[in-house]
């Protein structure tokens, strides 16, 4: 089976399970990035594949080869340190040589290899330095030109863009999609930055607490978060505990916030009863106007705050009646508003004991997602 | 370049006796009183470690020298044929030259490995092994010599070259183990672990990746115990008397029954391997490869 | 099992140089306690049968005669005294000068701080026997400091050669190194940030040093302070060749006990009062170490 298969892999570290029952595929060319908040089990993952650590259970597998009791030095991975982990006491081109040459291969040759990587990661100039001379961004490169030289079959990176400044980090990662997909190698790319992962990956791992939330295609992940972890971890997300009608989104006692166009969620959802769901809104899905007075059943809001992002403003709102609930909800930069504005929901996501039942929309009534377990309440 | 003086004077205008200047470019040299204080400084140092070098230099090649003259009244290049015109100051060079590198040679043997295993390795009792070095050291000399003169005699060592060495190995072994120790402990893991990655074996990253990183502090433990054994006089005297009478052992006879002259010359032959080797690991012992090792973690 | 055997194999390998530190200094330091607690045979028959008034335990378990009857001795209490009063001050003078010079060097430039350091740190690399002599011309009655005090008129001037004082400057001279080495590195690894948010707060450079360097290179400074005052406690050469013969240190006076009076177990007396006292300075050092591996476990 080509690529990387992992399969229920768990890890013990200082007696906190760090890994727990972890599978995960990776064909080849994919990118697939491991994203969740520090201590979440994705760089004890990353190490294990790489032959770091010994795994406690589970298997690993590249290319149909088990490797789980292999030494690293025997993998056909290539690992890119967060430190870069380059060798201070050697030069730039002997850190990318220093595997070939482990390799025995002809000296012409691993002069053509070497140079040929450094002039695809544009240090062709730089290899007679050394790396305490090199600039951040350029000893990043250097560590992925000495992980690709070897033409591994799996390419390992942990946070390697975290060490860098905000606007290089852009830049780098786009470089290193770049001759990811260039050189077509299966990658597994370790991150705690949602947009870094979004933006770079074919698919994206979330994990949480040592296990996968969700494996899914970056679009997929961001319009419909599969647990509630997720959905509060990428992106920005409004989420209330409530009640859902066909008409709108029951929240507390007394507010009810309309649904932009009338769904039949009582219908959709089999009869159950509408009460104990978590509703998640994105704020790109909370639609507003200025506030017409006199006018009924109608949810109003304050702005409480308004954030300016450059070519859109995200607003958060507390809404009349519930004071202590906050909705987020992005509008047009020069979007002429007042401060106090009339609410309706094109989109809500409902999570029934942290997983996704339901996703409820104007466009096309009610879908239920497949992929999430649904229990009616 | 203007001097001291004119410095001074411009900027105690800036900054009026008593008033403290609120912001100075730079911590001390920006004004007046630190920067004459810094330099008064440096020169009663360099006075007193330099001073006494360099006055025993003079001796070494002073003919005639009577207080209170500052410098000799006569040159004289006699003391130094004297000295090896001596046979038995000749021999102690050659011995000390000799036992200065097998001590730190097997010094070397037998504290590097257990330095890397203290570094790298979770060795059970670690903490305690550390502390048993340090207390070893705590001990007075001239007590252990005693009891180990018995211990010697006992295993056959009194008046043998290996005794010798065994006696100055002892002196070498807390920094040949600590300094070494955090050397090897400062080397990033993930070094290791990319060399490990590109498919290096565990012996050749230890020999390409963490010897080469670690080699200051390897470099500065050697020196100071090949300088231990060039240094040593107590435990030699006791152990290797009558034959193995090293340069410090001599010295001591020389500084009590010779002019000065001849102690002078041999304080400055003894003193050029500890220059030379100075300068070699200097600017390593100044990083803190030393330092760091006196910590223990 | 593995990993009990690999758990050996880290054992074995970290050995060596505590095995021998056991067999040659531990057991040298086993023999010599019951030595002085008056047990004349086993491991001390060689010696204590060619050694002259020895005091002996006989059938009883222990005796403290050995050490009753040489504190008895009121100049060796006088040694004591001196040895005791020797460290203290050079402790506490190499700490002031490497305190100064480390703390110039920090808050000066990268290269003032480099000559300061370089030449506080060259008696490291001169033999002590050389470095002794050498101090011993330079202070004494026809040295530099005489000369000198002379040509300026000062002809009161005292020659240190022979005194305690100059054990003292001796002492100094050769410590200087390590304590430099030690407080200056420490100094060091403080990033600028912190000096500098105290002095923004309001605080002089003297009073940021006071508290806050001083309490961040705490560690340093106490291992300096323990290895100094331990060296010095048991130093032979320095006061050997430096020193009066009236009072002594106890270095010598343990080396002369034994080698020109030929009583060991009184020198062996010495050499223990001295390791009691070298305990004591070690005590802080050890504490500290403790509790700095506590404070890194738990963070």
């Amino acid at each position: 089976m080509p690529g990387l298969v992992i399969e229920h892999l768990s890890k013990t570290l200082g007696g906190r399970l760090v890994v727990e029952d972890l599978s995960l595929r990776v064909e080849p060319g994919e990118l697939v990035c491991l994203l969740g908040p520090s201590g979440c089990g994705k760089t004890t993952t990353l190490r294990m594949i790489g032959g770091f650590i010994p795994p406690d259970g589970g298997s690993i597998s590249i290319d149909g080869v088990d490797v789980s009791g292999v030494p690293p030095e025997r993998r056909p991975t290539a690992m890119v340190f967060q430190s870069y982990a380059l060798w201070p006491h050697m030069s730039v081109f002997k850190n990318v040589a220093y595997g070939l040459k482990l390799r025995r291969l002809p000296k012409p040759e691993i002069e053509r290899r070497v140079e040929a990587m450094l002039a695809l990661v544009n240090l062709s100039d730089k290899g007679a330095r050394r790396p305490a001379q090199l600039s951040g961004g350029e000893q990043q490169r250097v560590a992925l030109a000495r992980a690709l030289v070897l033409e591994p079959s799996l390419l390992l990176l942990d946070e390697p863009l975290s060490n860098l400044d905000a606007k290089l980090r852009v830049g780098v990662r786009e470089e290193i999609r770049e001759i990811q997909q260039r050189l077509g190698i299966a990658t597994v790319f370790v991150t705690h930055d949602q947009d870094e992962a979004l933006a770079i990956s074919d698919r994206v791992a979330v994990m949480s607490g040592g296990r996968i939330e969700q494996f899914d295609e970056p679009a997929a992940l961001y319009r419909r978060p599969a647990t509630t972890f997720v959905a509060g971890f990428i992106g920005a997300m409004s989420m209330f505990e409530g009640a859902v009608g066909s008409d709108g989104v029951r929240l507390g006692q007394a507010v009810q916030v309309p649904f932009a166009a009338p769904i039949p969620v009582a219908a959709a959802m089999g009869g159950g009863a509408a009460e104990g769901w978590t509703i998640g809104v994105r704020p790109e899905d909370v639609l507003v106007k200025p506030a017409r007075p006199g006018g009924r059943s109608r949810a109003t809001a304050r702005v409480l705050k308004q954030i300016p992002h450059g070519h859109y403003r995200e607003l958060v709102l507390g809404l009349d009646g519930l004071e202590d609930t906050r909705l987020r909800a992005f509008v047009a930069a020069d979007a002429p508003l007042g401060d106090h504005l009339e609410v309706s929901i094109a989109r809500a996501l409902l999570y029934h004991e942290g997983r996704l039942a339901h996703e409820v929309c104007g466009q096309d009534r009610v879908r239920v997602d497949a992929r999430a377990a649904v229990a009616t309440p | 370049m203007t001097t001291t003086a004119e410095r001074t004077a411009t900027s105690r205008l800036e900054a009026p006796p008593g008033g403290r200047p609120r912001q100075a470019r730079r911590p001390t040299g920006g004004y007046g009183l630190g920067r004459v204080a810094l330099v008064v400084g440096v020169c009663v140092l360099v006075i007193f470690i330099f001073g006494p070098i360099l006055w025993l230099m003079l001796w070494a090649f002073a003919g005639i020298w009577h207080y209170p003259a500052l410098l000799p009244q006569r040159w004289s290049l006699s003391w130094w044929r004297q000295v090896f015109d001596y046979p038995q100051l000749v021999r102690s060079v050659g011995l000390s030259f000799t036992f200065a590198p097998v001590v730190m040679a097997v010094s070397a043997v037998v504290c590097l490995p257990a330095a890397y295993a203290l570094a790298r390795f979770p060795v059970p009792g670690r903490r305690t092994m550390l502390v048993v070095l340090f207390a070893a050291n705590a001990f007075p000399k001239i007590g252990l010599y005693i009891t180990i003169a018995g211990l010697f005699y006992a295993l056959h060592l009194m008046g043998t070259f290996f005794g010798v060495v065994l006696i100055q190995l002892l002196g070498t072994i807390v920094f040949m183990t600590w300094i070494p120790a955090a050397a090897f402990a400062s080397v990033p893991r993930a070094l290791e672990d990319a060399a490990r990655d590109v498919g290096a074996g565990r012996v050749r990253v230890f020999l390409t990746v963490t010897l080469p990183l670690a080699a200051p502090g390897i470099l500065v433990a050697l020196v100071l115990s090949f300088l231990a054994s060039l240094d040593e006089a107590q435990g030699t005297f006791l152990v290797g008397v009558p034959r193995y009478v090293t340069m410090p052992v001599q010295m001591y006879s020389l500084v009590s029954d010779y002019p000065p002259q001849a102690a002078a010359v041999f304080a400055v032959l003894l003193s050029i391997p500890s220059v030379v080797l100075m300068l070699l690991v200097r600017r390593h012992v100044l990083g803190g490869s030393l330092a760091k090792g006196f910590e223990i973690r | 099992m593995k990993a009990a055997l690999r758990r050996g194999g880290y054992l074995l390998a970290a050995s060596p140089p505590v095995a021998l530190v056991a067999l040659f200094i531990g057991v040298p330091i086993a023999v010599t306690v019951i030595y002085t607690l008056g047990h004349l045979g086993g491991p001390n028959a060689a010696v204590s049968s060619i050694a002259l008034h020895q005091v002996s335990a006989g059938d009883r378990l222990l005796t403290f005669g050995a050490y009753r009857e040489v504190f008895d001795e009121p100049n060796f209490r006088a040694d004591l005294v001196a040895t005791v009063w020797v460290t203290a001050a050079s402790v506490g003078i190499v700490l002031l000068l490497a305190w100064t010079i480390a703390l110039f060097a920090r808050l000066s430039g990268r290269r003032v701080a480099g000559i300061l350091t370089s030449l506080a740190v060259v008696p490291l690399f001169i033999p002590v026997v050389i470095g002794s002599y050498a101090i011993l011309q330079f202070w004494s009655y026809g040295g530099f400091m005489k000369t000198i005090a002379h040509a300026v008129g000062l002809s009161g001037f005292p020659a240190l050669g022979f005194t305690l004082g100059g054990v003292v400057l001796a002492e100094v001279w050769v410590s200087l190194p390590f304590a430099v080495l030690m407080i200056s590195s420490g100094l060091q690894a403080v990033p600028d940030s912190v000096f500098e948010a105290a002095r923004d707060a309001g605080a002089s450079t003297l009073q940021a040093a006071w508290s806050i360097l001083l309490p961040m290179n705490l560690l340093p400074t106490i291992i300096a302070t323990c290895f100094t005052g331990i060296s010095i406690l048991g130093s032979f050469t320095v006061p050997y060749l430096v020193g009066p013969t009236s009072p002594n240190l106890l270095g010598p006076l343990a080396t002369e006990t034994f080698q020109s009076f030929n009583q060991p177990q009184q020198a062996e007396v010495m050499s223990m009062v001295i390791f009691g006292l070298a305990i004591v300075v070690a005590l802080p050092y050890l504490w500290a170490t403790y509790r700095s591996n506590r404070d890194t476990a738990t963070s």
